[in-house]
């Protein structure tokens, strides 16, 4: 099975901080890290070559500095990479993006072999659209499944991926090829490998194409290629909130004090009392 | 000068730690195996505060470690399970 | 090694890309060596905390054209010495005459220097633990990071202070909390324009500035202040084994970043930063004793031991030396181990010339001359005592409202008041001076 997951290269958010003064993000020498959200897709799709064979071919549409982050994947047992990289990709919202993504498996399986499953993670930490899977499975043809939780193959190309909602389990055997989205922390990412990163550092499996390897029209790609505009962003203003540390004796206690404080507050019990017992 | 004098400005633990970048692994690189082999003192000496105590029992929350390796030096190696995060997660130092 | 096509065995393997790893593995890679570096930060300098002065000359025998192409920040032109009591500051300041340290922050110096290992042939793996030195037979046969291993025919260790695999392996016992110090710094984004006017400095003229007192509250240790291109490295060491006994008897108030936190808001130094942010907080462990804390052997069939794991720093109170000592050492240790393969291989006997080299090298012999130093700074006397002294004399000396003291008499008073005897207080600075 030829598996291709997405990896997207994002400023680690935890970094990021917020200027009071322009308003704006301060985002000068915040290193860049794998979309935390990509680790169960890269999981999944490493057990299912473990279980099945065949290969991993991590997939980025970035600037050249994501082949750290590309490493990273092939470190933890993935068999190679594509950088879709051009500055004719800047600037792409998911759209954009998702075109860009969906040309290059579209390439990988011209000429790497043919790709049997694309998975991605649910969404990014720095923009949190969760477009990307949908988007690249329609650009494909090929049918999406999202909030994965777990795939197995049952019989010949079809898979079986498992969703797991608030109050049931869901399983739904789809024809390969085939799109999955992961669900956020589906799946435990193992760790970077000696032997596997060494072999990152020697045999440099990433292959790096730009939009001259792909020859898309520059219309769908990067910013003219992308119809959503952001009107606006307005920020909200921090509510300031009242810190108070009380060390519990026990959870029984612990759940007493909480719901006293909700009761005893001006702001809260009113909402409380009517939701609880309808009273006004 | 006009507004408030932020080098003179305390700034919470919480805060400062914010400052620096971390990429927290979801498995803790740290961990107390028994606490009497763990001296209650770290509260006080661990430079990130990421030991407290909680009623009688000594906590510790790993995600803001600095990987100093203090606590290891003052535990006992029965008390304290102290490992590098692997995956070269956890702090990531700009400057310093 | 699972795959074929990587090999399973390097010539060398060097544990750790800092100063010490990097420069063994940049000279033995120049030397024809197949070296591999591996690393457990992410790049490295990631896991580095050193916003330091570092001294140029031996790390320009590596890499002689340090001056120029390495990160440097400021060449320090001025040192500073505080002593800090209760509200009062007495300041030494010196200008030196000629430069020879410079201010960088490690993070990327060791970037540099692993940089310059890869280009001379070295590969770097980074993200990667290594979690055992494996042995066979006594011999040192590679390294194992979780299910992996790669063989070598020597190992580097170049772990750093926390000398983990070395305890492994034995070579190295437990940590003595009293030979170990704790860091904790602050960067601080003063801006170029404000450091140079509020210190006094011109461009490219850097400062190192350390303070003693009550900022580290009867702890024997230090504050710092070093000046960056633009932002300042402010912080505290602490003797470990001090701060633990007093945070045990109650007589340490408040938590270590409380410590440095009062630092920075001290009126006198905080007008420095008085507009400034901070940008990034750390910690990390640094030597006190270096050659209570040196390995009994710094070698062994198939390995040696560079930089912190060695024990190779020196903490004098107004200087500190570990990042050129660690460089000079992974020079040494890759000289030995050329000399050791011209003689038939990485050998015990062979490799201990690495030992006989370092303890010939100026190394060693400054580590030996300033052990009394290093005495000197866990007594108390020192740390309480002088400060209090110094700042009671001046302020005898110069807060008179009437009539001046003269300066035997603030001298004698000031002794008094701290209930120490002169006599008993040279009698003690003597002996510490003769061991200097």
């Amino acid at each position: 099975m030829r598996i291709v997951v997405g990896i997207k290269w994002v400023p680690n958010t935890q970094a990021v901080r917020f200027d009071p003064k322009t308003g704006t993000l301060i985002r000068a020498g915040v290193p860049s890290i794998v979309n935390p959200h990509d680790f169960p897709a890269i999981e999944l799709a490493l057990r299912l070559r473990d279980n099945y064979g065949g290969e991993v071919i991590a997939i980025s549409m970035a600037p050249p500095g994501a082949i750290q982050g590309l490493e990273h994947v092939l470190g933890m047992g993935a068999d190679k990479a594509v950088l879709l990289t051009d500055r004719k990709f800047a600037g792409a919202d998911t759209l954009a993006t998702s075109y860009v993504l969906a040309k290059g498996i579209e390439k990988i399986s011209r000429e790497i072999g043919p790709v049997d499953l694309a998975i991605f993670g649910h969404e990014t930490i720095d923009s949190s659209t969760a477009h990307i899977g949908a988007q690249v499975a329609s650009w494909l043809g090929w049918p999406y499944v999202y909030y994965v939780r777990d795939a197995k193959l049952v019989g010949d190309g079809v898979i079986r991926a498992l969703r797991q909602t608030e109050k049931a389990v869901e399983e739904y055997d789809i024809k390969l090829p085939a799109v999955l989205a992961t669900a956020i922390k589906a799946l435990k990412p193992r760790p970077v490998r000696l032997s596997y990163k060494l072999r990152a550092k020697l045999e440099k499996p990433i292959i790096i194409w730009t939009n001259d390897d792909l020859g898309l029209d520059p219309r769908c790609t990067g910013l003219k290629g992308s119809p959503t505009i952001v009107a606006n962003i307005t920020w909200m203003p921090e509510v300031p909130r009242k810190k108070i540390v009380y060390k519990p004796k026990d959870p029984r206690d612990a759940a007493r004090w909480i719901l006293r404080q909700l009761f005893t507050d001006e702001a809260v019990a009113p909402f409380l009392r009517k939701a609880l017992w309808g009273e006004e | 000068m006009s507004g408030e004098v932020k080098g003179l400005r305390p700034i919470k633990i919480e805060d400062l730690l914010q400052r620096t970048v971390y990429d927290v692994d979801e498995e803790p690189h740290i961990e107390i195996i028994d606490e009497r082999g763990v001296p209650k003192e770290l509260v006080k000496l661990c430079p990130c505060s990421c030991y407290s105590m909680v009623g009688e029992r000594l906590l510790y929350s790993y995600e803001g470690c600095l990987e100093c390796g203090l606590c290891r030096v003052l535990s006992e190696p029965w008390g304290l399970r102290w490992e590098y995060p692997k995956s070269g997660r956890g702090v990531q130092y700009r400057f310093t | 090694m699972s795959n074929s096509n990587v090999p399973s065995k390097f010539d060398v393997v060097v544990v750790g890309a800092g100063p010490a790893g990097s420069s063994a593995a940049y000279l033995l890679a120049k030397a024809g060596f197949k070296v591999l570096i591996v690393e457990r930060g992410r790049g490295a300098g990631t896991k580095e905390l050193y916003g330091g002065k570092i001294y140029a000359p031996p790390l320009r025998e590596v890499w002689p054209n340090l001056d120029k192409e390495a990160p440097i920040h400021r060449w320090v032109t001025t040192e500073r010495l505080s002593f800090v009591w209760k509200g009062r500051v007495t300041t030494l300041d010196f200008k030196l005459g000629r430069r020879v340290a410079f201010t960088t922050y490690l993070t990327e110096m060791a970037k540099w220097m692993a940089d310059k290992a890869v280009e001379a042939g070295a590969v770097l793996v980074d993200e990667v633990r290594v979690d055992e030195i494996i042995t066979e037979g006594g011999k040192v046969i590679g390294i194992r990071s979780g299910p992996d291993k790669l063989y070598a025919d020597i190992v580097v260790d170049a772990e750093g202070v926390n000398r983990i695999l070395l305890e492994k392996l034995g070579l190295a016992e437990k940590i003595n909390p009293d030979t170990v110090a704790l860091g904790v710094k602050e960067v601080i984004n003063v801006g170029k324009k404000a450091i140079e006017e509020r210190l006094l400095l011109t461009e490219n003229e850097g400062m190192a500035w350390l303070l003693m007192g009550d900022i580290t509250q009867g702890i024997p240790g230090g504050g710092f202040i070093y000046t960056m291109k633009d932002t300042i490295a402010l912080g505290l060491v602490l003797h470990i084994g001090k701060a633990y006994e007093a945070a045990k008897s109650g007589a340490l108030k408040d938590t270590v970043p409380m410590m440095l936190e009062k630092l920075r808001v001290h009126p006198y130094f905080s007008r420095i930063w008085r507009d400034a942010d901070v940008l990034e907080y750390g910690a990390h462990m640094t030597i006190e004793g270096g050659l209570r804390y040196m390995p009994k052997k710094l070698y062994m069939n198939g390995l040696v031991v560079v930089g912190d794991a060695a024990g190779l720093l020196l903490n004098t109170g107004y200087t500190i030396r570990g990042v050129d000592f660690a460089v000079y050492s992974g020079k040494l240790a890759a000289e030995a181990i050329i000399k050791a393969f011209e003689n038939g291989g990485p050998t015990e006997e062979n490799l201990s010339l690495y030992e006989h080299m370092l303890k010939q090298s100026f190394v060693y012999k400054e580590l030996v001359k300033h052990s009394g130093i290093v005495k000197m700074m866990e007594d108390p006397t020192f740390f309480t005592k002088l400060p209090a002294i110094v700042n009671g004399m001046m302020g005898k000396l110069f807060e008179a409202d009437y009539e001046e003291p003269t300066v035997l008499e603030a001298l004698l008073e000031s002794f008094r008041e701290e209930e120490m005897s002169l006599t008993r207080f040279l009698l003690k600075m003597f002996s510490v001076v003769s061991r200097l």
